[in-house]
């Protein structure tokens, strides 16, 4: 079940910002015009994190950097953007819906496998994550 | 043998089981409180139920009652267990202070229950406080190497 963020869907948002990764890219010379062309076109047909992934995949940092930084209530601001309720995310990550709650209002500090779990699910580090 | 009995089984299980334990002793003992027993079955069965209701409910007392606890959870229980163990501690060394103080025959209890405690807590320090030191890279060792003596 817990494929990682990977297999859910993108937003128009997350597009613009793969985007975003590949004009700088263009505009740095990194990438050729034909180039920026065919994965300007690929990002804006991809549907998902994957996808989007795979085509800044060694253009930029990691598809990390394209998502929304992470901000002191991270979890609860990834989890809203990505429309997943807190149920649905406990049931991801192997907890109940209450500890996601605590989490999410800073009251309580996972451990680190589970920082792990949840940094993976949402594609960012645990550092910013959590840090 | 708990791996087979569903999780929200497994609290009411062991519910049903002490109380049928407190009511057999009841019973064993007869005379006039025999009907004590039944009461005992009564009121366990009863607790079963509610217990087995409450490990349906999405609480965190829920989660506790029908054995699926993440570790937040599990790590509240453990402080709890260990509290209720520092309280039986303290309890009975006092009881036991008291019982020394006024030369009384009831402080054994006391005593059972502190070395109780206090080799729980030793069997606990050996079981999970020892954990198996790994080998040291050579600039630790030798940091770690007591200079030697010399007379």
């Amino acid at each position: 079940m817990n494929e990682g963020r990977g297999g859910l869907r993108a937003s128009d948002a997350d597009r613009e910002r793969a985007v975003e990764v590949l004009k700088a890219a263009f505009v740095q010379d990194r990438l050729a015009k034909a180039e920026f062309e065919a994965h300007v076109g690929r990002a804006l047909a991809s549907r998902t994190y994957a996808e989007l992934a795979a085509v800044t995949a060694g253009i930029a940092a990691p598809l990390s950097t394209v998502q929304p930084p992470a901000t002191p209530s991270q979890m609860a601001e990834q989890r809203t953007i990505r429309k997943i309720s807190q149920a649905e995310l406990a049931e991801a990550l192997g907890v109940s819906r209450q500890t996601v709650i605590l989490i999410e209002n800073g009251r309580y500090m996972p451990s680190l496998p589970l920082a792990f779990t949840i940094a993976r699910f949402f594609g960012l580090t645990v550092d910013g994550m959590f840090g | 043998m708990m791996t087979f009995i569903p999780p929200r089984l497994r609290k009411p299980a062991v519910y049903v089981l002490a109380g049928l334990l407190f009511a057999a002793a009841w019973l064993v003992q007869g005379g006039h409180l025999w009907f004590v027993s039944i009461m005992a079955v009564i009121g366990t069965a009863a607790g079963a139920v509610r217990l087995y209701r409450l490990g349906g409910t999405d609480t965190d007392e829920g989660a506790r009652a029908g054995s699926r606890t993440d570790e937040r959870q599990q790590l509240v229980s453990l402080r709890s267990r260990a509290l209720a163990c520092n309280l039986a501690a303290a309890t009975s060394f006092l009881g036991l202070t008291a019982a020394i103080a006024v030369k009384a025959a009831w402080g054994w209890p006391f005593l059972v229950t502190f070395l109780i405690t206090g080799y729980g807590y030793l069997l606990g320090l050996g079981n999970y406080g020892v954990a198996e030191e790994g080998t040291p890279d050579d600039e630790d060792a030798g940091s770690q190497t007591r200079p030697s003596v010399s007379s």
